[in-house]
């Protein structure tokens, strides 16, 4: 009897999902979400949109076609234009409702609230939409989002924890919704471990941090996952030790074959290993095992080989692995 | 881009500078861009950088470009640019120009700064004169869309518009621009028709960039007048020029034909596209065709979109996107079989629109069913697309 609200596992779930889910739970309401993404799921997606879209957006139109076929009472498919000030998501994320709508998908009513924090949107006005079929109990619905806050707040958190160290740190440097991803990656972080990497991602950087650093930057960077990345990569560059960056992007994303580039380049510079994964429809699992080999492999192999010219402070500066 | 360099070399030109042209875009300048640009960045970009790359060669040391706020890739196309010119080993100073709805003195400051020493009042003459000069050049364009698929010799119109940019481009003040206009629409006028064809209306959408410049989108604009079709388009640079830089608000903007089907701003022109293809509809046109550039990301939520406008407005699109890689032949066939659709769609008894002169005045009203001055206020924009030079 109980209403169900739907959360797709893909996009901004990724990013948001214990606010979300803390967020409904403390209003009573249950929420059903799509199980991780697998084959059937991806090939959904791709018959629900343009071949010309990127793959997260394909991801994320199978995780609405899995919901909807399991049944759900509403989708969570919020308009998110902006989460912070200075910065855009992507245009696409802009459109996300209305793309939905337009497509065959047999679906619930959409509860898409707008989310817009260049020009702020009232949080209240927020709230409220997001628990308009529900309740309209202010009370009920702001400690709702207190509580909820507090979550996420800790996941964050959570998330910045330092791992045991080992003796080469890999920056992944990716938009959440690949990086959380285990299917579409294929399971990268993971595969890192077992390689003896400590695995670091733009989460563990904390907001101020990557604030001071974009200010490197010659110009504003627009979106925040262009702030994250550029960010999270000049902060990285000032880490001593042995390290290599990994940077995972989409295809057919258009933010990342401008950010990628702007890494890449000063990534060069700074003579700091690096490899660039194009995550699509066909990658291939085998050909990514052996480019992660070989690439962790150079970066050790470098520093053995090299023992003689390591600085006194253990800085170690290998070659540039262009692999884009 | 495009037909924008008469308006621009008029106005630097009324102001007092000197202005070298850069060559047109060839297969070089496109094969020299997309040598030097990411893969996955889109067409105007790796058509820029193959223009700056060519003019540096010309000797060009400045280039001025405008800026932007996002949300689409457009405001870091400036530093982008620079970054890759200078890894090549060119150098350039760059001027990048905030787009003046981000206000409107510090658009005018910065253009005080390239033009120097000349005067307000000259400045202002200048920016006037050069969107008068855009202004006479689109209205023989539109003048030229109507013509191509009804003249007897085919390429008249297009021969007469070429000879009418020369002598555009070679006024030098408001009179001589005046009367340029007037005889160059006359020759128009007088070009033999054939007055009982039954031209299919198609209502060209999409990416500023791709609209504008036929090299960008291989010349889809000309190929669907010559296959019969009067073709127009959903942006003019004078209308452009109008909602940016004056900042004209008169009447409901395009963007709001675009609700239901998409209810925001998505950056670029995504919202234009969507509401220019209902407003055409609506119109009675008899298909749509959207350009944009692959992996353009407003246009892709447009083109997500497209199939319930299609569906609910009855009417057939077509969506075509373009690259290094994109082949004419290819292009063609699409176009001719979307041409035979709607051809055979077309009842016999036909909403058709028969000769120009008969229609002057409903075909001026079916043709501007969209209030092209409305200005857009909305506080986010993709900036002016391109000034390179
Ligand atoms: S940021 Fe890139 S990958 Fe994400 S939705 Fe936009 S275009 Fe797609
Ligand atoms: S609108 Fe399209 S072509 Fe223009 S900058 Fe954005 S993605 Fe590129």
């Amino acid at each position: 009897m109980s209403l169900k609200v739907g959360l797709p596992r893909a996009l901004f779930y990724h990013t948001y999902y214990p606010l979300w889910q803390a967020f409904y739970a403390a209003l009573g309401v249950e929420t059903v979400v799509s199980p991780e993404t697998n084959k059937g799921i991806l090939n959904k997606g791709i018959k629900c949109v343009v071949d010309e879209t990127c793959l997260p957006v394909k991801v994320f139109f199978g995780h609405v076609a899995e919901l909807c076929e399991a049944g759900a009472d509403y989708l969570f498919v919020p308009r998110l234009v902006s989460v912070e000030k200075k910065a855009y998501i992507c245009p696409k994320f802009m459109g996300l409702p209305d793309m939905l709508k337009a497509s065959r998908i047999q679906q619930p009513p959409l509860i898409a609230p707008v989310i817009n924090f260049v020009k702020v949107t009232p949080l209240q006005k927020i709230l409220d939409e997001c628990a308009a079929p529900f309740t309209r109990n202010r009370v009920k619905i702001n400690r709702a989002w207190q509580k909820a806050w507090q979550e996420q707040k800790q996941h964050e958190e959570n998330l910045r924890k330092i791992t045991p160290h080992h003796d080469l740190t890999i920056l992944l440097l990716g938009h959440d919704y690949n990086v959380y991803d285990r299917y579409i990656n294929m399971d990268l972080i993971k595969k890192l471990q077992q390689l003896g990497c400590q695995v670091m991602t733009a989460a563990h950087i904390a907001r101020e941090e990557r604030d001071r650093q974009i200010e490197k930057f010659p110009r504003s960077v627009f979106w925040t996952y262009g702030r994250n990345l550029i960010g999270a990569a000049y902060h990285f560059m000032e880490q001593p030790g042995l390290k290599g960056v990994i940077i995972l992007s989409s295809f057919g994303c258009g933010i990342d074959s401008f950010i990628d580039n702007f890494i890449i380049r000063r990534l060069t510079e700074q003579k700091i290993p690096h490899l660039n994964v194009v995550l699509d429809e066909h990658t291939g699992e085998g050909g990514l095992n052996t480019r992660l080999e070989a690439f962790v492999d150079i970066i050790r192999w470098r520093r053995d080989y090299h023992q003689g010219y390591v600085s006194p402070h253990g800085q170690y500066l290998g070659s540039a692995e262009r692999n884009a | 881009m495009g037909n924008t360099w008469v308006a621009l070399k008029g106005m630097l030109e009324y102001i007092g500078l000197e202005v070298v042209v850069p060559p047109p875009i060839t297969k070089e300048t496109l094969f020299l861009g997309v040598q030097h640009a990411p893969e996955f960045a889109c067409l105007p970009l790796k058509i820029n950088i193959g223009n700056l790359i060519e003019a540096k060669k010309l000797g060009a040391d400045v280039f001025i470009m405008a800026g932007g706020t996002g949300p689409c890739r457009f405001g870091l196309y400036a530093q982008l640019e620079k970054e890759i010119l200078e890894d090549l080993g060119y150098h350039y100073d760059s001027l990048i120009i905030e787009p003046p709805d981000t206000g409107y003195w510090q658009f005018l400051k910065q253009v005080k700064k390239i033009v120097g020493k000349a005067s307000w009042w000259r400045v202002f003459q200048g920016i006037r004169f050069g969107y008068q000069k855009a202004l006479a050049v689109d209205k023989l364009e539109k003048l030229v869309e109507e013509i191509r698929p009804r003249e007897t010799v085919k390429g008249t119109a297009d021969k007469i518009f070429q000879n009418a940019l020369q002598i555009i481009d070679r006024a030098q003040n408001f009179g001589e621009l005046e009367e340029s206009y007037i005889l160059s629409s006359e020759k128009l006028r007088h070009i033999p028709q054939d007055e009982r064809k039954k031209v299919l209306k198609i209502g060209l959408v999409g990416e500023i960039y791709t609209l504008l410049e036929p090299f960008a989108s291989a010349d889809i604009e000309k190929k669907l007048g010559y296959l019969g079709a009067e073709v127009r388009r959903s942006l003019y640079l004078s209308e452009w020029v109008n909602e940016h830089l004056f900042l004209k608000a008169k009447g409901p903007s395009i963007r709001d034909f675009a609700r239901p089907f998409l209810n925001h701003f998505v950056g670029g022109h995504g919202q234009e596209t969507i509401g220019a293809g209902v407003a055409f509809a609506n119109a009675g046109f008899d298909g749509i065709v959207q350009v944009a550039p692959l992996t353009c990301m407003p246009e892709i939520v447009a083109h997500n979109i497209f199939p319930e406008v299609s569906r609910d407005c009855g009417i057939p699109v077509l969506n075509i996107y373009v690259d290094e890689q994109t082949g004419e032949a290819g292009i063609n066939t699409r176009l001719e079989a979307f041409i035979e659709l709607l051809e055979a769609r077309r009842k016999p008894d036909g909403k058709v629109v028969s000769k120009p002169d008969a229609v002057q005045g409903v075909a001026q009203d079916v043709a501007s069913p969209i209030p092209r001055e409305a200005a857009q206020k909305a506080a986010n924009k993709e900036g002016p697309d391109t000034l390179t030079m």
